[in-house]
């Protein structure tokens, strides 16, 4: 695999779009690549961020902020 | 003064160096996402109700979208920021920043809780219902977050809106449902090497138009 395909790769494993043989190729690629490799599938994830900021902020129920706070303190 | 404020973050509307997307714009003085991560690890309360107030919205918004169901996804939007403040020991800043682990933890939970509860039946039908869910029709009071977070989204959606429609279908089966390659072409009875060009293409023009626009800005 050369490192266009990787690109192309690592946008769909993001999104965890790759079936489970392109997985098994796209690790060993990984690993051939290094660290060019990490630092692409980082940039990658960006695409996830990217999709949720598409979306317009909905409004959650006021009694979840309390339910959540009060298990941290809870929790701490 | 506060009004004036925001009016000009929403103007300047500028995206972070070295990343696509932009965090709302923080009042003067206000942590940074990443301070606030620090804080939580350092177990601070006030760090998690302040992430939440920034960021709710987006990640309800994006369960939403997952699981079209307003009672379902306000549980799982708590059990969500549960998990950040149990799971923040294990972010690193070095491998992104905290809204993707956030957006990423929420979608793989939110998916998860979808396949649970075997509601890929019931979601269809609503889905079909509410035509397309369309997060943009969802109505209440504009917040501070989503003042601060609409140029954004406009810019963002820009992109995604001038894909051609199956590749907007085919990206969106497999974010907003999690569904496989395999699975996107049963549910839309397409060939298998068609779903994932339309992927490859799709993403790759998303990518590539997010990083023109960071560089525009």
């Amino acid at each position: 695999m050369n490192f266009e395909r990787f690109q192309n790769q690592s946008r769909l494993y993001v999104i965890g779009a790759l079936e489970p043989d392109e997985v098994e190729e796209f690790e060993k690629a990984r690993k051939k690549f290094g660290k060019k490799a990490e630092d692409f599938i980082t940039e990658c994830y960006a695409l996830h961020e990217a999709f949720a900021l598409s979306l317009r902020p909905a409004k959650a129920s006021s009694a979840i902020k309390e339910r959540l706070m009060s298990m941290v303190r809870e929790r701490k | 003064m506060y009004r004036k404020a925001k009016k000009q973050a929403r103007r300047k509307g500028k995206w972070e160096t070295g990343r696509f997307s932009a965090p709302p714009q923080l009042q003067p003085g206000a942590p940074t996402d990443l301070e606030l991560m620090q804080a939580i690890q350092a177990e601070d309360p006030d760090a998690i109700s302040q992430l939440y107030d920034r960021y709710n919205g987006i990640l309800k918004a994006l369960i939403l979208r997952v699981i079209h169901n307003e009672a379902e996804a306000d549980d799982l939007l708590q059990e969500i920021f549960m998990e950040i403040w149990n799971q923040a020991k294990n972010f690193s800043a070095q491998k992104g920043k905290p809204l993707g682990w956030m957006v990423t933890l929420a979608r793989r939970r939110a998916i998860d809780g979808l396949r649970k509860k075997q509601a890929y039946a019931r979601a269809e039908e609503r889905l079909q219902n509410e035509v397309e869910q369309q997060p943009d029709a969802w109505v209440h009071n504009a917040t501070e977050e989503e003042i601060v977070l609409g140029d954004t989204r406009v810019l963002i959606r820009k992109v995604i809106k001038g894909l051609p429609p199956a590749q907007q279908q085919a990206i969106d089966l497999a974010f907003f449902r999690g569904m496989s390659q395999r699975e996107i072409a049963a549910k839309t009875n397409t060939p298998l090497g068609t779903v994932k060009t339309r992927l490859e293409l799709g993403l790759k023009k998303i990518y590539d138009g997010l990083k023109e626009l960071k560089d525009e800005l």
